[in-house]
C-alpha cells in the first residue's frame, strides 16, 4: 500500500520535475534558437560600440615644403539633455563663457522640447545628442571639463540617495562631451588663395550623430579632393557601464587612412613676388582686375598664379565671384600678344623671313570692306619691326599671306580653342572659331588678336612654347602626391604636348621678340639691368553688346628671360586700367620688370655677362681666387 | 592471504591526502589564474587605451608644432617680420653673387624648383 503511495508520489514529483525542465527545455529553445537573431542583435546593441575614426585631411604644401593649407585639430561641444535634469541654467552659467555663447541661448538648447516638424510629426530637439559648439580648442575643452567637474548644485549631496547622487555624477562626467573634429586652415592668408581653393563642411548622419567632412569647393582643394580625403578608419569594440571601452574585446579596428598631401609647383616666395608687385600696381592704375603668372618654360612649371582681386579662405565671407581665378575662367580678346602665333606660324612655314618687308599702309589698310588701323602711321617694316613696333596691318598682312587654314592649324597646336589640362576647375576653353566660320576679315583681324577670346594661361603657354624650342608644355601645378612622413606617392613629371613650331623659326621668333623691350620697341619698360628680354606687348579695346568700347582696355605684357636660355616666362595683364595709361608695355612692362628682377635675385639665375655694366660677375675658383 | 583493513594499523595514507590536496590546488590555483588573468587582461586593455591616447596626443602635438616652425619659416611670414623689425634687408643683386667654378651638383628630388639654372629637362616626357 505504503509502496503504491510512494510510487505515485514519485510518478506526480517525476511529472513536475518533467514539465519544469520541459518549460525550462522551452524557454531555452526559445531564446537560443527561435529568438537568436533578435537578442543577440539587442545584447550587441548593449554592449557594441562602433566608433568612427575621420581621416586627417592632406595639406597644401609649396614646392619647397611650405605649408599653404592645413588641418587643425578641434572639438565639437555636444550635451546630452537627458542627464541634465532641470539644471540647465547652471550648467549653461558655467560653461557659456568658455563657449562664448548666450546663457540663455545655451540652456534654451539643454532643454529637451517637443515640437511638430514639416510632416505634423511630433519630434523632440534631441533628446540624448544636442550640439553646442564647433571648432573649440583642446586647451578650451580641457577648460570646459574643469568647469563641470567643479559644478556644485546647492544641495548636500552627502544626504542624497544612491540614485540622485549617480544623477549628479552622471551630470558631471557625461551631461557634456566632445567630439574630434578639424578646422582647414590656410596660414598665409590670402597668399596662392585661387589656386589653393576653399573647403566647405559637409555634415552626414550617422547613428543619431553627425559627422562633418571637410571637402573641396574650388582650387586644388576641389581638383585634388579625392587624394586629400584619406580614407575613415572605425572600430568594434565593447564599453562597460561607465562608457569606458573594454579593449580586450576590441573586435575590429581599422585604423583611419590620412589624405596625402599634395606638393604644388608654387613656390611661395615667388608668389608673394607676385601678388606684392600686382598688389603695388592696383592704387597706381586702378585696374578691374590685375593678374600674374610665372611660369617655367622648359617644363611647364607654374611658380605663381596670381588674380587681384583674391580673398581668404580663412574669411569664407570674403569669397564673392569677383575673386575668381580669372587666369583660367576669364576669356578675352589677347590683342597684340596673339601676334606671336601668327609670325611665328609664318616663320616656321617659310612663307615670311624676319627680313621680309611689308607695307603698313600709314595706319590705314583697307581690307574686305573694313579699314583696319595701326596706333602709328608706319610705313615699310620688316617682320622684326612689325613685332617691335606691335603694328596690326604688318601682322595682319602676314596672316593673309600664311592663309586661313595655316592661321587656324598653328592657333589651334598653340593650345587655343581648347582647354590647357592644368588640374584646376573652372577652366574655360576659350574661343576659336573653325575656318568655315569665319568672316571675310577674320583672317586680317585674328593675326592681331581680334576675333578671339583666350584665356590668360593659353596665351602664357603659347609664349613659353616659344621660349622652350617650340614645344608647347602642358602646364603644371601639381607636383607630387606624397605621405605624411614625405615619401613620395606620385610623381607628375613634365608633360610636352606636341611642337609646334621648328627649334630654328622659335628662335628667330626670339630674336623679333628681344626687339620689343628695347628702346623703340613698345615696352622699353620691361627691360631688366643684367637679362636680355624678350616679350610682346597687347593692348585690345574691350568688347560690350558686340561693340568697342573707348577706354576700356585689357593690357598686357608676356616675357620671358634670360632670352637665350629662359627660366622664367611671365605674364601680367591688367583689365580696364584706368590711371596713367593703357598700353600693355605702359602699365605691365614696370610690373614685369619689378618681378623679374626679384624672382631672378631670389632663384640666383645667372646674368647675361653682356649686360653686367657695374662689374663684371664674380667667378671663383674652389680656392676662392677670381677668374 | 587478503588484508584485513579493519587490522591495519591505524597509519595515515598520504598517497590519496595529497592526491586530492594537488587536485584542490589545481582547481583553485586554476581559477585564482583565471581570475586575474582577467584582470591583467583588463588592467593592460586599460593601459593599451591609456597610451592609444597619449599616442594619438602626441602625434597631434609634434604635427602642430611642426606646423608652427613650417609656417614661421615660411618665406611670407620672413618678409613679414623684416618689414617689421626693419632690418633694412635687401635681395642681393648679380653683381653681389660670387659663382664658384665647380661642378653642379645634381639637385636634391625634394627641392627641384629651387635649383633653376641647374635643371635639366632630361625628364621631360616625350
Amino acid at each position: 500500500m505504503s509502496n503504491k503511495l510512494q510510487i505515485r508520489r514519485a510518478l506526480l514529483l517525476l511529472a513536475f520535475l518533467a514539465a519544469a525542465f520541459g518549460g525550462l527545455a522551452y524557454r531555452l529553445v526559445d531564446l537560443q534558437v527561435l529568438r537568436h537573431d533578435e537578442l543577440s542583435a539587442k545584447a550587441e546593441l548593449n554592449t557594441q560600440r562602433e566608433f568612427r575614426q575621420a581621416p586627417r585631411r592632406g595639406d597644401i604644401l609649396d614646392a619647397n615644403g611650405n605649408i599653404l593649407a592645413t588641418s587643425i585639430s578641434v572639438r565639437t561641444i555636444c550635451a546630452d539633455p537627458s542627464l541634465i535634469g532641470n539644471f540647465q541654467p547652471v550648467v549653461a552659467h558655467a560653461i557659456a563663457p568658455l563657449l562664448q555663447m548666450n546663457e540663455a541661448e545655451l540652456a534654451q538648447k539643454l532643454t529637451p522640447r517637443l515640437y511638430r516638424n514639416a510632416q505634423g510629426q511630433i519630434v523632440t530637439n534631441g533628446l540624448h545628442y544636442v550640439r553646442l559648439a564647433k571648432n573649440i580648442s583642446d586647451e578650451t575643452w580641457n577648460q570646459l571639463t574643469a568647469a563641470m567637474t567643479n559644478l556644485t548644485f546647492g544641495v548636500d549631496e552627502k544626504k542624497l540617495s544612491r540614485t540622485e547622487r549617480g544623477f549628479f555624477s552622471n551630470l558631471r562626467r557625461q551631461a557634456i562631451f566632445s567630439e574630434a573634429d578639424q578646422k582647414r586652415v590656410y596660414p598665409n592668408g590670402a597668399l596662392a588663395s585661387q589656386v589653393i581653393g576653399f573647403p566647405a563642411t559637409e555634415e552626414k548622419k550617422t547613428d543619431g550623430h553627425l559627422y562633418s567632412q571637410i571637402s573641396g569647393r574650388d582650387g586644388v582643394e576641389l581638383s585634388m579632393q579625392k587624394p586629400l580625403s584619406g580614407v575613415a578608419g572605425w572600430k568594434l569594440t565593447e564599453t562597460d557601464r561607465a562608457q569606458h571601452e573594454l579593449v580586450a574585446l576590441r573586435d575590429e579596428d581599422v585604423h583611419a587612412r590620412d589624405g596625402l598631401n599634395v606638393v604644388l609647383t608654387i613656390d611661395s616666395a615667388i608668389q608673394h613676388i607676385v601678388e606684392t608687385a600686382l598688389a603695388e600696381a592696383v592704387p597706381k592704375y586702378t585696374p578691374k582686375s590685375i593678374t600674374g603668372i610665372v611660369m617655367r618654360p622648359k617644363t611647364g612649371e607654374i611658380l605663381a598664379m596670381a588674380s587681384l582681386p583674391n580673398y581668404d579662405p580663412n574669411q569664407p565671407n570674403t569669397i564673392t565671384p569677383e575673386t575668381r581665378n580669372r587666369v583660367i575662367t576669364d576669356v578675352v580678346e589677347p590683342g597684340s600678344t596673339f601676334k606671336i602665333v601668327v609670325v611665328s606660324g609664318a616663320l616656321n612655314t617659310g612663307t615670311v623671313r624676319l627680313t621680309d618687308q611689308f607695307d603698313c599702309e600709314h595706319g590705314h589698310f583697307a581690307f574686305a570692306g573694313r579699314v583696319l588701323h595701326d596706333h602709328e602711321a608706319y610705313g615699310l617694316l620688316s617682320t622684326v619691326e612689325i613685332i617691335t613696333k606691335s603694328s596690326n596691318i604688318g601682322a595682319a598682312k602676314i596672316g593673309i599671306k600664311l592663309g586661313e587654314q595655316n592661321l587656324y592649324d598653328y592657333a589651334w597646336n598653340f593650345g587655343f580653342g581648347q582647354r590647357t589640362g592644368i588640374p584646376l576647375p573652372g577652366e574655360a576653353r576659350g574661343i576659336l572659331y573653325p575656318v568655315k566660320q569665319w568672316s571675310k576679315v577674320s583672317i586680317a583681324q585674328i593675326p592681331m588678336g581680334h576675333g578671339v577670346a583666350v584665356t590668360r594661361l593659353q596665351m602664357l603657354s603659347a609664349m613659353a612654347a616659344i621660349a622652350n624650342g617650340g614645344w608647347l608644355m602642358r602646364p603644371m601645378i601639381v607636383s607630387r602626391l606624397q605621405e605624411r612622413d614625405g615619401s613620395v606617392v606620385q610623381r607628375y613629371a613634365p608633360e610636352r604636348v606636341r611642337q609646334v613650331v621648328s627649334e630654328t623659326a622659335a628662335k628667330q621668333m626670339i630674336e623679333a621678340l628681344k626687339t620689343v623691350p628695347m628702346k623703340g620697341g613698345t615696352a622699353p619698360e620691361a627691360q631688366l639691368k643684367n637679362y636680355v628680354v624678350a616679350g610682346k606687348t597687347g593692348t585690345a579695346q574691350k568688347a560690350e553688346n558686340g561693340q568697342y568700347v573707348r577706354g576700356k582696355y585689357v593690357s598686357s605684357f608676356i616675357g620671358f628671360f634670360p632670352a637665350d636660355n629662359p627660366e622664367l616666362c611671365i605674364s601680367i595683364v591688367m583689365d580696364e586700367p584706368k590711371e596713367n595709361g593703357y598700353y600693355g608695355g605702359k602699365v605691365c612692362g614696370p610690373i614685369f620688370r619689378d618681378i623679374a628682377e626679384r624672382c631672378a635675385s631670389y632663384l640666383n639665375i645667372p646674368p647675361d655677362p653682356k649686360l653686367m655694366t657695374n662689374s663684371p660677375p664674380l667667378v671663383a675658383d674652389n680656392n676662392g681666387r677670381r677668374l | 592471504m587478503a588484508k584485513n583493513r579493519k587490522n591495519q594499523a591505524a597509519a595515515i595514507r598520504f598517497g590519496p591526502a595529497l592526491k586530492a590536496s594537488f587536485l584542490c590546488l589545481l582547481i583553485g590555483g586554476s581559477a585564482v589564474g583565471y581570475v586575474w588573468q582577467k584582470n591583467e587582461i583588463y588592467r593592460l586593455g586599460q593601459q593599451i587605451r591609456q597610451r592609444e591616447t597619449k599616442l594619438a596626443q602626441l602625434q597631434g602635438d609634434n604635427k602642430r608644432l611642426s606646423d608652427q616652425i613650417s609656417i614661421l619659416h615660411s618665406p611670407v611670414m620672413l618678409d613679414r617680420r623684416t618689414k617689421e623689425l626693419q632690418l633694412g634687408l635687401a635681395p642681393a643683386t648679380p653683381v653681389q653673387v660670387v659663382r664658384l667654378d665647380e661642378p653642379v651638383a645634381p639637385a636634391p628630388q625634394n627641392n627641384m624648383s629651387r635649383q633653376f639654372s641647374q635643371r635639366s629637362v632630361n625628364s621631360v616626357t616625350p
